[in-house]
């Protein structure tokens, strides 16, 4: 599957533009089967968007007061 | 001695008070065997949801090493600090090279506004620039707009279309 994402080398929780290609406008986070990228890079993607949550980066969902 | 990445959000009151802050962490960090090796002001920025009731905070990323049985000592003595809104503390293996993403974004944000108050040629250039892509934006969400009404004025075809491309991507 072709991925239309540009993931670079080295990202972090850090890259919140790049994390914010990957949540929904609810906040919820995009299965690998519909962002298609690898593996590994997904569960970094994962991981990475939990921690940017936790230091309100991005948010967990879109029912914020 | 490992290393750590400490993320602090500071009460968005204080910001101005963030020089004293930062000498005073250092402070307990150097106390508790940690050494300070970049330290970066991200500078205030807007909370995703609020936190303590507050709507922005005043992020500081330290790239930190040291003992690990000594991390909770530092923690403890944060965690009552009233000027923090929450912090994190994470191993790294390596320390990241070069400014965060977070930090170049704060500094472009900054540079923006700096432009709008110049008066130079440049920022004149840059501002029309920008310009010229907000309206570029705004005619391609017209059209976008013009087509949402066609739809919705022949609700039964475009009904039939959604049906054809879903028959297609089957």
């Amino acid at each position: 599957m072709m991925s239309k994402y540009d993931l670079p080398k080295n990202f972090d929780y850090k890259d919140v533009n790049l994390l914010k290609q990957f949540i929904t406008e609810t906040g919820k986070i995009i299965p690998a089967r519909v962002t298609g990228i690898s593996a590994s890079n997904q569960r970094k993607i994962t991981r990475y968007i939990k921690i940017a949550r936790y230091l309100a980066l991005i948010p967990y969902t879109d029912m914020h007061k | 001695m490992k290393k750590y990445e400490a993320v602090i959000i500071l009460n968005p009151n204080l910001s101005s008070k963030v020089g004293e802050f930062t000498k005073k962490f250092e402070k307990t960090l150097s106390e508790s065997s940690f050494s300070v090796k970049k330290c970066e002001d991200i500078g205030r920025r807007q909370l995703s949801y609020s936190i303590n009731n507050h709507n922005k905070g005043h992020y500081l990323i330290f790239n930190i090493e040291g003992d690990p049985t000594k991390l909770i000592d530092v923690e403890n003595k944060i965690k009552y600090d009233e000027s923090i809104i929450r912090h994190l503390f994470m191993s790294v293996k390596e320390h990241s090279e070069g400014d965060s993403q977070l930090f170049l974004d704060s500094k472009n944000n900054k540079h923006e506004i700096e432009d709008d108050n110049e008066t130079t040629s440049k920022s004149k250039d840059s501002q029309t620039k920008q310009d010229d892509e907000e309206k570029s934006n705004k005619d391609s969400q017209k059209s976008e707009d013009n087509e949402s009404s066609n739809e919705d004025q022949k609700k039964d075809p475009s009904i039939d279309n959604i049906d054809d491309k879903e028959k297609d991507d089957e």
